[in-house]
């Protein structure tokens, strides 16, 4: 293959991951979004620092 | 020689890390658990894999879940806290009495975690390891002595068909 064609064809192919690596990130990002609104009122799971570190509600 | 000897001893454990991590899995586990001071503790992990498809992109998600695995031999019960590989904080403790689990054993393939089916509805895989260098996935703590115990204590007290 002449080299012209092949830098032309790894271009082609870093776009392509590019475009899926993007891809892939946007969907996740909007499901995130659709569980915080599906599930914002439920209790999140308890979470324990220790001592002297920072409490959140869960705690004991 | 300098160059080679380097090469082929492999990654080096920083133990002073590993001592501070370990002293903290402790102070966790202790403090949710009642009389914590009881169980021997190693690090272990989980991994959920799961397939995903968004049309134009496709493939497997693996998400790991880290664990302080408690074990205590007199009692037959080993006690799973969630928690972090920064080891910031902690969840519940889950217990798994060996009289009331439905059973228990090691895995083959493809990884040799430790299973237990507390019922028909779930089970657990534990996966532990001497040491994992990945901080940013798992804890890191050298645990070579304390993951022997464990596994002779899973094998041969806990096990259960």
């Amino acid at each position: 293959m002449p080299w012209n064609e092949l830098f032309w064809f790894l271009v082609l192919l870093t776009a392509v991951t590019l475009l899926g690596q993007l891809w892939f990130h946007f969907v996740e990002w909007l499901l995130a979004k659709a569980k915080r609104l599906l599930f914002r009122h439920s209790q999140p799971p308890a979470w324990h620092t220790l001592p002297g570190e920072t409490e959140d509600d869960n705690g004991h | 020689m300098g160059i080679f000897s380097k090469l082929f001893k492999g990654p080096e454990i920083d133990m002073e890390k590993s001592s501070a991590n370990a002293k903290r899995m402790r102070a966790l586990f202790d403090h949710v658990v009642e009389g914590g001071n009881n169980y021997r503790l190693i690090f272990g992990y989980t991994e959920d894999v799961s397939r995903f498809n968004y049309g134009f992109v496709h493939g497997s998600k693996t998400k790991i879940g880290n664990l302080i695995v408690g074990w205590n031999e007199a009692e037959e019960t080993i006690v799973a806290v969630p928690t972090v590989p920064d080891l910031s904080g902690c969840g519940d403790p889950t217990y798994y009495r060996r009289a009331d689990i439905l059973k228990a054993y090691r895995n083959k393939y493809p990884t040799d975690a430790f299973v237990i089916y507390p019922d028909k509805r779930g089970y657990i895989a534990i996966n532990a390891y001497d040491w994992l260098e990945d901080e940013s996935l798992y804890v890191y703590v050298s645990q070579d002595e304390e993951l022997a115990a464990f596994t002779d204590f899973f094998m041969n007290r806990f096990a259960k068909k």
